[in-house]
């Protein structure tokens, strides 16, 4: 733990030490006052007048600057610029007698007065006095201008218990010198609905509003934050937050943008942080290093340490070969861990000094070091193939203990089987002699489809009795792979004598049916069995519903093949192949031919076709089909026996356990890395020692500190800038703007904070109460600022339009996620358990290139947080309601208002869909009247007006459609109203 | 923020003035009076777009851009780059330090390999262009032809995002929402900046993203089909629809009035009403029923085809017709593309599928006299090498060092040709023109100087060509 009383920045003092004894003594000082009397009355009106529009500051045209003794000193290109008294060997004296250069140049002002000039030289000749020491420059600030930056100082004592009037005092005296009056406290709906979304991100329900409403009680808004505040919702509504900063995405945004199947661990973590109040120095510690910090701990908090560095493993990959791009991904990294966690945009510096802000080159490449000495799980890419590097979560004892009920349960299904195919076999036999014979067969070549019939007549005719077998066969050939084979079969009663004539029966139309039952009752009393014929016949009789992950393909099987099985959609589903929608498959496995059988119900002719056809021509040798016809009824009574026969159910195992992997972060070869000139990697400089920001003391890595990582986590929260950051992030959170604005930059670009006693004070307490958000939050939410109205006052509006003085709460749209989970809470459909992995295809699958990369949008009832985000294509939804920018830090979500979101309101089927079931499930209500009013509190959370229930009814009578359409078209015009989008 | 000032108000109060008409479905009697003036005052925010874009830094002539963009790198020494040379070093072993051969096994040695299509002058100027277009050969007297254009990535991905938005690895702000951004829009009912394309380019939607700019100058994807922008087409009959909005119109207002007409509030009420406006605008700028025979069959376009490369351009062309800055045409998508490493001859049905429409387009801008105040772009993310591993390899490898694009129209020189690679078209040596230089060319086209048209976003002011670019002043007229 670090110290948390150690407030003080001490990096800074560090530095003004050490600065302070590189300078000595100000030799400055001994010069005589007269000369600088001098130089101040003459010399620096010219210099700043005429000279330091190009010779000051980052301007130094010619690499001369002229701002400072040392900077003429030093001179330009072309050597010193000043020899002090010797006008005529000064460069500066020849250059504005226009003798060398011509200097001012025409286009800034042109040539110097004659007096001018005649100063200039007599300072010269008189020594040139000068008293500009040079500042001492760490990049884009001098060390004095950073010693005083505001976000570097020490935050204040904080003592006695914290109230949220004091959060008032710092507001209210703001207001009070603006001479602006607040607005007063919301109505307690409004209320609750703020604090329910803000908490939440989901509104309250109709009766909580009610509720709340008639408490009267002084504690009922305490008890209400405190219940959002212990909701497992929360912790999604700020995670999510958090997710905006940290760019969280699901894909690794290289050229084929490739699914991370693993990043969700971390996703869910950060929700599960916020939801426990982990201390916000423990979830700084756990994302930067908790491989490290916990590597010793007990097995739990060692899977979370690990899963937590799912932080540094989420930077985005570059390129077609990601590692060749990984000074990318690390400038990534660092941009996003110094906006993150500091404040400060430190990925600037890959290129150059800071122009603004103290961070230096060398400050850059020394984070660089503590990453590069860092593995990351790699993603995989096109020329690399797949994932690996993928971090166990469980030691391999650990999971031999996991996968130990699941080896034995294939021990006993592998008895199982061998016992009854053993016992199959033998009837099969028996029945089988001597009674076969064979109607047709043909070898199916690679990517071939063959006629069941021979080739003179369309159809093939056979009389049957009843109990004959028609059995078709379809074997592998030498290799056994990609053997997945459509087998298209119809049978026809031609003329019977005591069935019906014109009765079909066609495989394909089993699609629907198939696991049912093996063997399977159809129509006019047939019956189907799907068999593994490989000696003698034993039923397929493991069921899958599911298969490789295709809700659409069902299967008989025995073991993992033989076997038969449908794709039940129209469409076709793009498995290991692409296999064609509403059509039923065989797959022979290796040496195990696959057989369908169809037991024939009654006497008579049928007709027989169809085609066998190679469903996956990728196998080069095809396939072998044999069609026989068993005339002996016992072989028919054997099979229809085996399906009745009281043998014990095989029970499918299931998958097995894998190691469970995180995508994180271990320690890799600690080594430091040199500069890269301009941010070219292939111009390497100067090595730079593995540190912190010099700024900040530029503290070293130990020797034994690996990476250095776990020492970073300590070096940032050692600076109060950090908590100010948070504390920040939280307000916004809250009121829809930080205190500073630029929640990412609290350099000298940024903005300044609104109320900066505010923030330190709020941020002194976060630290003092251990860093709890929770905490935090009850501070803020128990401020009459946070509860005031959000009525736009016109003298406020005048005085302070953008609302920095927070006399009134600021009306908010709801976020993308908001809206779509509202439009599902409306509905009844939304899921509030939280989701786990993306349905992504098997990794063994994947064949992503730069010219078919990964793309997929997955469907899901769940809240919004858990949708998968794609960093090259965004999300249709998010991308078009403002959502987070997968590939850079969103502090902050914007709001647009364009017309295609009106056209989402207006005809997206989402949102229509959505409607008519707001509609569907009010329709038990008596009236009319009683069913608006279930609407308005259903979705708005109160009752109609006495005129908006009128406009409701004349709407619902003049509705061009029937009442139901109409009873949609009422709910759609609530969902898409201002009412429903904004919070108060 | 924008470093360049806003100065147009008044047209935007007549493009109000203009628009007042289409309320025609809003029948609220509210609407005519008390929150008309509310309205009025959020006209400037409005659905978020700045209608007025920027002032230009110059004057100008073109205000729209048609940006052709032939995915997968377009062979130069087999289309617009002559190269009498390389036939006549057929085979030829060469060395190059080149970015696809480095460290490749199978390609230790290089050998040149000759052009597959004859070339021959053309129109008045003379330039000559090769048998794979034969009709835009036909208006090389509009074309000028950059034959020197050179790239910074030789993958797909970087190349065609470098081409797109002047970044070669991160995602930043498209050139047609800088554009949009700039330009500011003339049509309220159809968004500034339209891509059209039958399959995503590499680098996916970033290729027409907004990035940190406004979400409105965010590129609006078509795909060719029946309905080419999502949501468009009304999900129930246009009198429910009507109905429904008329209600939503009054409960919005009534809210509005009770909120202070707060401009989050009315910018949205806005919006429907454009969004409306858009339901009808897009379908009517998607139909090319009333565009007559001649018309279609000179774009090689059947009655009622509704995709293709031709009914591309088609619409482009209505869509500039109708006020769209800048419509984005792709041809293919991230496969079956120009990227031929296995085959030159597989160029030839993509040529065929644009080379047709493409000269329809700048004859039908021409004739309408949309040319003068339209520029068209045509590119390609890189060329191809003018080598391979053997001399007889059917295939050509990426190219970054050189390739050719061409301008017409609007402020661009006529007929001319801008730039050389050497002999063997292996290097841009002549006027070499980057990716960057490129971009501020078609920036200052539309009257912006390219330094000067930035965006503030996390502290930094961000342009298209990033801290380089350079005008190409030989093409300017």
């Amino acid at each position: 733990m670090a110290d948390r009383k150690a407030l003080l920045p001490r990096g800074i003092e560090f530095v003004c030490c050490a600065v302070a004894c590189a300078l000595g003594l100000n030799t400055a000082a001994a010069l005589a006052d007269e000369g600088h009397e001098f130089f101040e009355k003459q010399v620096r009106p010219i210099l700043v007048a005429r000279c330091y529009q190009c010779h000051s500051g980052a301007k130094t045209s010619g690499g001369l600057s002229l701002e400072t003794r040392a900077g003429w000193q030093r001179g330009g290109d072309s050597g010193a610029a000043v020899v002090p008294g010797k006008p005529d060997e000064s460069p500066l004296i020849e250059a504005i007698n226009y003798r060398s250069l011509e200097m001012p140049p025409s286009d800034k002002g042109g040539k110097l007065s004659d007096a001018e000039i005649v100063a200039l030289t007599t300072w010269v000749t008189r020594g040139a006095p000068d008293p500009r020491e040079e500042q001492q420059r760490i990049a884009g600030m001098s060390l004095e201008e950073a010693k005083a930056w505001w976000a570097f100082q020490p935050l204040p004592e904080f003592h006695g218990p914290a109230s949220a009037s004091t959060v008032d005092q710092f507001i209210d005296a703001q207001l009070h010198d603006a001479g602006v009056t607040a607005n007063p406290a919301a109505d307690r709906r409004t209320l609750i609905l703020r604090a329910t979304y803000d908490l939440t991100g989901l509104p309250p329900t109709a009766a909580e509003v009610r509720a709340f409403v008639a408490d009267n009680s002084p504690d009922a808004y305490e008890r209400l934050i405190e219940r959002l505040l212990s909701s497992p919702q929360y912790g999604v509504r700020w995670g999510r937050h958090w997710l905006d900063v940290v760019r969280y995405a699901d894909t690794a945004g290289e050229n084929t943008d490739r699914p991370l199947p693993h990043a969700w661990r971390y996703r869910n973590w950060v929700f599960d942080a916020f939801n426990r109040d982990l201390p916000y120095d423990e979830f700084v510690r756990m994302q930067l290093a908790g491989d490290i910090l916990l590597a010793t701990a007990d097995p739990q908090q060692r899977r979370e340490g690990i899963i937590a560095t799912g932080y540094l493993a989420i930077a985005r990959r570059f390129g077609h070969d990601i590692d060749k791009d990984i000074h990318l991904t690390h400038e990534d990294a660092i941009d996003n861990l110094s906006k993150t966690f500091l404040g400060l945009t430190g990925g600037c510096a890959r290129c150059h000094d800071h122009k603004y802000d103290p961070i230096t080159s060398a400050d850059y490449y020394a984070l660089y070091g503590i990453l590069d000495s860092t593995r990351l799980s790699f993603p995989g890419c096109e020329p690399k193939g797949q994932p690996r590097d993928l971090v166990p979560l469980l030691t391999e004892s650990e999971h031999a203990e996991l996968a130990a009920p699941w080896k034995a349960a294939v021990a006993k299904r592998d008895a199982a089987r061998q016992a009854r195919a053993a016992a199959d076999k033998v009837r099969f036999k028996q029945a089988t002699e001597g009674s076969l014979r064979v109607l047709a067969s043909s070898l199916v070549a690679e990517g071939q489809s063959v006629l069941l019939t021979s080739s003179d007549s369309a159809n093939l005719r056979v009389q049957l009795r009843k109990g004959d077998v028609l059995q078709l066969t379809v074997s592998p050939n030498a290799n056994h792979g990609a053997d997945s084979t459509v087998v298209d079969w119809t049978i026809e009663a031609a003329n019977s004598t005591t069935g019906g004539s014109g009765h079909r029966w066609s495989v394909t139309e089993l699609v629907g049916d198939l696991t049912r039952a093996n063997p399977l009752p159809v129509a006019h009393e047939a019956t189907w069995c799907f068999l593994d014929v490989t000696d003698g016949a034993a039923l397929l009789d493991e069921k899958q519903e599911v298969v490789s992950g295709h809700a659409e393909l069902h299967a008989w099987r025995l073991g993992e093949l033989p076997s038969a099985f449908v794709n039940s959609a129209a469409q076709p589903v793009d498995a290991w192949t692409e296999l064609p929608g509403h059509s039923f498959f065989v797959h022979p496995g290796p040496n195990r031919p696959v057989a369908v059988a169809w037991i024939c119900p009654y006497d008579g002719d049928f007709r027989i076709s169809g085609r066998v056809a190679d469903a996956h021509p990728s196998g080069l040798d095809g396939v072998s089909f044999e069609l026989v016809h068993c005339a002996n009824p016992d072989y028919s009574a054997a099979l229809l026996e085996l399906g009745q026969s009281p043998v014990e159910p095989i029970v499918d195992p299931g998958q097995e356990p894998l190691m469970p992997v995180a995508f994180a972060a271990v320690d890799s070869q600690p080594h430091d890395v040199p500069i890269h000139e301009r941010g070219d990697p292939e111009k390497p400089g100067e090595l730079v020692p593995r540190r912190f920001l010099a700024v900040f003391g530029g503290q070293l890595v130990n020797a034994d500190g690996g990476s250095g990582r776990a020492q970073l986590a300590e070096w940032i929260l050692e600076q109060p800038i950090a908590a100010r950051v948070m504390v920040n992030r939280i307000w916004q959170g809250h009121f829809g703007r930080g205190l500073v604005r630029s929640m990412n930059d609290f350099g000298s670009r940024g903005e300044q904070p609104t109320h900066r006693e505010l923030l330190d004070w709020l941020s002194a307490r976060f630290v003092a109460s251990d860093y709890s958000l929770k905490e935090t939050h009850r501070l803020i939410m128990h401020s009459a600022a946070y509860q005031r109205s959000s009525s736009r006052d016109p003298a406020t509006l005048t005085a302070d339009p953008e609302n920095r003085l927070l006399a009134r709460f600021e009306r908010r749209r709801l976020s993308a996620e908001e809206l779509r989970d509202s439009l599902l809470v409306a509905s009844g459909d939304l899921d509030t358990q939280p989701a786990e992995a993306h349905p992504f295809p098997p990794e063994a699958s994947w064949n992503f290139t730069q010219h078919t990369p990964f793309n997929a949008v997955y469907e899901t009832n769940k809240r919004s947080a858990f949708l998968m985000v794609q960093r090259q294509r965004r999300h249709p939804f998010l991308a078009q309601f403002d959502g987070a920018d997968p590939n850079a830090s969103t502090p902050r979500r914007e709001t647009t208002t364009v017309p295609t979101q009106a056209l989402y309101f207006m005809n997206d089927p989402f949102f229509h869909q959505q409607a008519e079931r707001v509609a569907a499930r009010l329709a038990d209500a008596s009236t009319d009247r009683d069913r608006v009013s279930r609407l308005y509190v259903e979705l708005l959370q109160r009752e109609p007006s006495d005129a908006e229930r009128q406009r409701a009814i004349v709407f619902l009578e003049k509705y061009p459609g029937e009442r139901a359409a109409a009873w949609a078209g009422l709910a759609r015009v609530v969902l898409a109203s201002n009412e429903f989008l904004h919070v108060d | 923020m924008s470093q360049v000032p806003n100065k147009h108000k008044n047209s935007a109060w007549q493009a109000t003035v203009c628009d007042c008409g289409r309320r025609g479905f809003l029948r609220s009697a509210v609407a005519g009076s008390m929150l008309f003036p509310a309205l009025v005052r959020q006209l400037l925010a409005e659905d978020g777009r700045d209608k007025l874009g920027h002032e230009p830094h110059f004057p100008t002539r073109a205000k729209q851009v048609i940006f052709l963009f032939m995915t997968g790198g377009v062979s130069h020494v087999d289309t617009f780059d002559p190269k009498p040379a390389l036939t006549r070093d057929h085979g030829r072993e060469i060395k190059a330090d080149h970015p696809e051969i480095k460290d490749r096994p199978g390609y230790e040695k290089i050998f040149l390999k000759r052009p597959q299509w004859d070339f021959a002058p053309h129109g008045d100027c003379g330039t000559q262009v090769s048998t794979l277009f034969p009709h835009v050969a036909d208006c090389v007297d509009d074309l000028a032809l950059i034959r020197s254009m050179h790239t910074s990535h030789s993958n797909h991905y970087n190349a065609t995002l470098g081409m797109h938005t002047g970044s070669f690895a991160f995602s930043r702000p498209s050139i047609g929402s800088w554009l949009s951004y700039g330009l500011g829009s003339l049509n309220r009912n159809l968004p500034d900046f339209v891509v059209i394309a039958p399959h995503q380019t590499y680098a996916g939607t970033q290729v027409y993203a907004s990035d940190f700019l406004p979400g409105p100058h965010q590129g609006t994807l078509v795909v060719p089909g029946a309905e080419p922008i999502a949501n468009v087409a009304p999900r129930v009959p246009r009198s429910r629809q009507e109905h429904e909005l008329a209600a939503l119109e009054e409960t919005n207002e009534a809210h509005a009035a009770q909120h202070e007409f707060d401009p989050l509030l009315t910018a949205r009420l806005k919006s429907f009403e454009t969004a409306f406006g858009m339901q009808m605008a897009v379908p009517d700028a998607f139909d090319l029923s009333r565009e007559d025979d001649a018309t279609m069959s000179s774009y090689g376009l059947a009655r009622g085809q509704t995709t293709g490369f031709g009914w591309q351009c088609l619409v482009s062309r209505r869509l500039v017709e109708r006020g769209v800055r800048f419509v984005e045409l792709i041809d293919t998508g991230s496969s079956n593309n120009w990227d031929a490493h296995g085959d030159m001859l597989t160029h030839e049905p993509l040529a065929r599928n644009v080379d047709q429409p493409i000269a329809a387009l700048l004859k039908d801008l021409k004739q309408r006299g949309m040319l003068d105040e339209t520029l068209v772009v045509w590119t390609t993310e890189f060329g191809r090498t003018p080598f391979n591993n053997s001399a007889d390899a059917k295939g050509r490898e990426h190219h970054p060092w050189a390739f050719s694009s061409w301008l017409a129209g609007a402020g661009v020189k006529r007929g001319i040709t801008y730039g050389e690679t050497d002999e063997h078209g292996m290097r841009a040596v002549v006027d070499p023109v980057h990716v960057h230089d490129f971009h501020a060319t078609i920036l200052r086209l539309m009257g912006f100087d390219h330094e000067r048209l930035t965006y503030r976003h996390a502290g930094r002011d961000y342009r298209l060509t990033d801290v380089h670019g350079r005008v190409v002043q030989g093409v300017l007229a």
